[in-house]
Formats: C-alpha cells, sequence, structure tokens
C-alpha cells in the first residue's frame, strides 16, 4: 500500500499461477465457481493461509487472485469495464472513491454482511454511496530514536532546528505522504482540505529532510543506518524497523495521528457478486481479523478482535491508538493530490 | 541464379525475427509514441473527439519544472557519457595489450559490476555515501571535512551511480573496436613523426568511432531510462525525466504526459546517435 509497486515479475507470476490453475482444475471441477480478487501483492502468501484457503474450503470455490498497486488495477477495472474479470477489489479509501466514480464498483447491500455491526463506524460507508466497507486500518505516528533525540510531543517538533538533517518525510507520491501533510497542516494550523499551510511548512524545512521517502525498506535503511533520529511511520512498518536494532520508540503526537484505510468493494456487473459478499463477510469476521492482526498483516477493524501486548504494540489497535486517529477525507485527497504533487515536485526538485 | 537463392535464404532466416520484432516491437512503440500526439478519440482517458496535435507538448515544454527535469537529465546523461568514454580509452587500450590469454580475466574483472543486480549494486552506494559510509569516514580522516557531508540523495550521487552503472557497455565496445586495429598502424604514425596525441586523433579515434558510437549510444541512452538509481540515490530531490515518468503513470494516470516523456526519452537518443556519428566522421582518414 506504501510502497509503489509496479506489477512485478512476482506478481505476474502469482496470477499467471492462479490462472493456470483454474484452468487446470476446470474440466476436473466443473461446477466449481471461481472468484477473481483483485488485491495488493504484500503478503499473499499469508492471505492465501489466513483467508483464502479457509474461505475456499467454506464455499467450495476458488479463488483467484491478480495482485498490483491502486493505479495499476484501477486501469485494469476500467479496460474490462463492459465485462468485468474481477469480481471483489481491495483499495485504499481514496482509491476505491476513483473507482466508485468511474463507475466500476457497484453499491453494495451491507443487509449482506452480518458482521457490519461489529466493525469501527469509521470503517462502515467510508466513502459515501455504500460502495465499500473498511477491512483494515493503519496509523502513521513518530517514531524515533530514544538515544538521540526527545520523545516529540507535537508534530511541529519536525521544525525544530536541532533535528535538521536528521529527518525523513513520505514523499507525497506515496499513499503516507498526503497524510503526514494532513498532520502538518493540523499542527501549523491550516484551514480547508488543501494542506496550503501544511504543504508551505514542508517546502520550509526541504533541506532539513534528509529525503522524501517513496517505501518502507528505504525508511528501514535510513534509520538502520543512523541517517535519521526522527520520522512518520505507517504502523505496519513498525515491527521491521524494530528489526534494525536501534532504539526507537513510537510517538503519538498532541495533535493525534494520520490514518489510512484500505476498503473492499464488488466491482459492477460482477458475475460472482453473491460470492464476494461471502468473502468480505468472512474477511470481517472476528477470527480472521484477528488471525490477521496476529500475523501482522492487517489491523483489524471488527471491534471484538482482542490481541495479546506484544501483538497490540504493532498493530493499529487499542482505545488510546483508534481514539487519536485522524483520516484524510478521500474526496479531498482525490481533489487536491495533482496539485499537491505539482506544489511538492516544483518545491522540491531543486 | 546462385545470388538470388543466396537472397532468398537470407530472406527466410530473417523473416522470423523481423515478425517478431515488427509485432512485439515496432507496433506497440509506435502506437505508444503516436499517443502523445493525440487526444480524444476512443479509449482515451481525456474524451473529446480525436485530434492530432503538438498540444500535449506545447503543456509540457510551458512548465518550467519539466524544463528543469529535462535538462538535469541531458547534463548528467552527457556528463555520464563523457566521463565514461575519458575513463574507457586508455583502460581499453591497456586491455588490448595484455596478452591474449589474461585479457579475458582482466575484461571480466572489469564487467564484474554488470553480473550484480542494479539494486544490490545501488544499495551498495546508499551505504558507501551514508553518514558514517566508507566515503565520509576518508574525507574526514584526511581531514577533507570537518563533519559528514551530504552526499546520497543529491545530483553527483546520481551520477557516481550511473556512472558505474554504464563504464562496462562503453568499455566491452572500445576493447571491441580497438581488438580490429592492428598495433603496427600507431606505431607506424609515429614512426612518420606524429605524437601520442595526433596519433589518436588521427589513427585511433578514427578506426575506433563505430565502438565510440555505440557504446556512447549505450551509456547515454541507459542513463536517460535509468529509474533505479535516480529513484533510489537521487530521490524526489533529483527529480529526473525517468521518476517524472513513472510518477505520471504510476500515480497520477496521466497517460498523456508519460507518452510525451517517452517521446522525448527516444529522440534524445536519435539525437545522440547521430550527434555521435557527425563528432566521428569528418576525421576519417580513409
Amino acid at each position: 500500500m506504501l510502497n509503489k509497486v509496479p506489477f512485478t515479475r512476482a506478481s505476474a507470476a502469482l496470477v499467471t499461477a492462479g490462472l493456470g490453475l483454474s484452468l487446470l482444475s476446470a474440466p476436473v471441477h466443473a461446477e466449481k465457481r471461481t472468484l477473481v480478487l483483485s488485491a495488493y501483492p504484500i503478503s499473499q502468501p499469508l492471505f492465501n493461509k489466513l483467508v483464502y484457503a479457509p474461505f475456499k474450503e467454506k464455499c467450495g470455490c476458488e479463488i483467484v487472485v491478480e495482485t498490483g498497486n491502486n493505479a495499476d488495477r484501477i486501469a485494469k477495472l476500467d479496460a474490462r469495464r463492459n465485462n468485468p474479470v474481477v469480481d471483489l477489489v481491495l483499495l485504499s479509501d481514496f482509491g476505491m472513491l476513483e473507482a466508485a466514480r468511474k463507475g466500476l464498483v457497484q453499491p453494495l447491500d451491507y443487509g449482506q454482511l452480518k458482521n457490519y455491526s461489529q466493525i469501527y463506524p469509521f470503517a462502515r460507508n467510508p466513502i459515501g454511496g455504500n460502495y465499500a466497507v473498511g477491512y483494515t486500518i493503519y496509523s502513521v505516528g513518530l517514531v524515533y530514536r530514544s538515544d538521540k533525540t526527545a520523545a516529540p510531543k507535537s508534530w511541529k517538533d519536525l521544525w525544530n532546528p536541532e533535528l535538521k538533517g536528521r529527518i525523513a518525510l513520505p514523499d507525497v507520491s506515496t499513499t503516507q505522504g498526503p497524510l503526514a501533510l494532513q498532520m502538518a497542516d493540523l499542527a501549523w494550523g491550516g484551514k480547508g482540505g488543501d494542506y496550503a499551510a501544511g504543504m508551505q511548512k514542508i517546502l520550509s524545512i526541504k533541506n532539513n529532510v534528509v529525503t522524501f521517502t517513496k517505501n518502507s525498506a528505504q525508511l528501514s535503511s535510513l534509520f538502520a543506518q543512523d541517517e535519521i533520529w526522527v520520522a512518520p511511520v505507517a504502523r505496519f512498518t513498525w515491527s521491521q524497523l524494530m528489526k534494525t536494532g536501534m532504539p526507537l520508540k513510537w510517538a503519538i503526537p498532541a495533535e493525534g495521528q494520520a490514518a489510512g484505510m484500505n476498503v473492499m468493494g464488488i466491482v459492477a456487473k460482477s458475475r460472482n457478486a453473491d460470492l464476494a459478499y461471502q468473502l468480505m463477510d468472512f474477511w470481517l469476521s472476528k477470527d480472521v481479523q484477528t488471525a490477521l492482526a496476529m500475523e501482522l498483516v492487517d489491523s483489524p477493524v471488527n471491534t471484538q478482535v482482542v490481541l495479546p501486548k506484544d501483538k497490540a504494540e504493532f498493530n493499529t489497535y487499542g482505545g488510546e491508538h483508534i481514539a487519536s486517529l485522524k483520516f484524510v477525507k478521500p474526496e479531498d485527497l482525490l481533489r487536491h493530490r495533482s496539485g499537491w504533487l505539482e506544489q511538492w515536485n516544483k518545491g522540491i526538485s531543486k | 541464379m546462385l545470388a538470388q537463392s543466396k537472397t532468398r535464404l537470407g530472406l527466410m532466416l530473417v523473416t522470423p525475427a523481423l515478425i517478431f520484432t515488427v509485432v512485439c516491437f515496432l507496433l506497440p512503440v509506435a502506437a505508444l509514441l503516436l499517443g502523445a500526439f493525440r487526444t480524444g478519440g476512443p479509449d482515451s482517458l481525456d474524451g473529446g473527439p480525436l485530434q492530432w496535435s503538438l498540444a500535449r507538448f506545447a503543456d509540457f515544454f510551458a512548465e518550467p519544472l519539466h524544463l528543469q527535469v529535462l535538462w538535469r537529465t541531458l547534463r548528467i546523461a552527457a556528463l555520464v557519457t563523457l566521463s565514461s568514454a575519458l575513463l574507457c580509452y586508455p583502460a581499453a587500450q591497456a586491455i588490448v595489450r595484455v596478452a591474449p590469454r589474461w585479457r579475458g580475466l582482466v575484461l571480466g574483472m572489469m564487467i564484474l559490476p554488470l553480473m550484480v543486480s542494479p539494486i544490490a549494486r545501488t544499495y551498495a552506494w546508499i551505504v558507501l555515501f551514508g553518514r558514517n559510509g566508507a566515503v565520509n569516514v576518508v574525507l574526514l580522516q584526511l581531514g577533507l571535512s570537518d563533519e559528514p557531508q551530504r552526499l546520497l540523495f543529491t545530483e553527483m550521487a546520481v551520477f557516481v551511480g550511473l556512472l558505474q552503472l554504464l563504464l562496462p557497455l562503453m568499455l566491452m565496445s572500445l576493447v571491441s573496436a580497438m581488438e580490429n586495429i592492428s598495433a603496427d598502424l600507431a606505431l607506424a604514425a609515429s614512426t612518420l613523426g606524429a605524437n601520442a596525441w595526433q596519433v589518436f586523433t588521427r589513427v585511433t579515434l578514427p578506426l575506433t568511432q563505430e565502438g565510440l558510437i555505440v557504446g556512447g549510444t549505450l551509456v547515454f541512452t541507459g542513463s536517460v531510462t535509468a529509474y533505479v538509481t535516480p529513484a533510489l540515490l537521487g530521490g524526489p530531490k533529483v527529480l529526473m525525466l525517468e521518476t517524472l515518468l513513472y510518477q505520471k503513470v504510476s500515480v497520477e494516470s496521466d497517460f498523456g504526459t508519460a507518452n510525451v516523456i517517452a517521446v522525448i526519452l527516444v529522440a534524445m537518443t536519435l539525437a545522440v546517435n547521430a550527434g555521435l556519428k557527425r563528432i566521428a566522421a569528418p576525421r576519417r582518414t580513409t
């Protein structure tokens, strides 16, 4: 989700393997139906173990997975809009809004989801128009080197001159860029969804910023090599950062944490909408959400999930944590993203 | 009769490769490049009636940022091409003078970097150029600097990364060109009173121009089309055409501008190829 993963060889292989399997198995189980899922490439083996395999047993159907990032997969849905291949699609909230505006997904009947009442209110109908349901969330807080600097109390601490040359910020072209931009805007008293105050403030410290990161691997290596001491970090990267062996701590600033959500939707004209509803409901169930959280794949949206302390630490989970979340409105993001990219490119590329 | 059947055989042999190239390469590339001149029409994202124009190019060049990115890309690629030629001429001359049985080994060692994944190689530079990396340690030890320098995420880092990446291509082109020149030619020129510089400009350079053209085109094209190196060693602060292209496609879904960038990249490659040919041509001795 953070990584702008192109349609990689691995994901191509996955799709090919999936299609190959379905073709091979077609004559043998002619009665078996096949549900096609469009998802992010990350953690697919774990999703297979924790979600697809048990669901296949339950429904007696096959699942084929197509993977890619938001833009790739929306473009593919668009290309096949009249004769869709995909049934269930997983996207970021703003990606799903874009798909909904293009008429690529259908409004949902939430009555078909038994577990719908168990999920957080913000995960219900998150983009309006009944087009989606949230299946995972993540926070973006500040991670800092506890041996080098005090715990940041505010997002404004990133502007502290003592941290010059010791911070990294997510690039605005990534999913987390706008999230961090939102918090900068909030901290510096911005008004309105264009985050103009935050943008101006970030550009003013571009020389304090070591680099604007594009993915979590880059962030890990910057911490591991002692290049940076403080950075906004997405919760799903946290366990990976701990492996650097550096004395790192997670801080929740006074203004709260930025939050992102990934959502599920059913493709317009899908021939397997009934199966898609079943998989959605299964995905939102307490058991599946718990299993995914325990393996640190995705943080839960089901409020019934109870996690032990060592797993809670690496999930977006728990009363205080959830209360601090500030979501970027998907419509604001779609409206302003091109403008942000333009200002960012101009301001940052010297 | 014989000539005719030879021609026919030649045609038969070349046909499969030709079909493959046309169907799998030329047609898709032509479709891609044409997209830069097209607005509207069926299957287009911008809607409206089909029109052919230079509007997308006008829009692209009207943006100062794009000119800045284009200039940076050209400047770095030219510098990498020039530096690789300067470094590789002496190296290639040395290599062709090594006894043939050792030549393979020396050449193998020089092109070893080509066998390492570009990502791994680029990450090695991230470590070397880091605050606590080898380069900064040396600078501090030698007293050339009082504090660690910011080397990563600069144009210099991109330049070094690309030079290392592409140097072997220039080297191999020049070595294979020089292997075809008799060593007696340089000797003869010296005997006739040419100094080392004259031998190089009047004998070696004209006779190895094909190698220089091929190597120069490969290095220049490699520099302008590299994605991993500028993305990892430069980052968003050192935006180049290729990283801009990626952003247009993958973040903004702006295929129109991406097509324009693709056309510019192809045009630049062709121009450099033609330019190198022209530079080399007048010195032809025959």
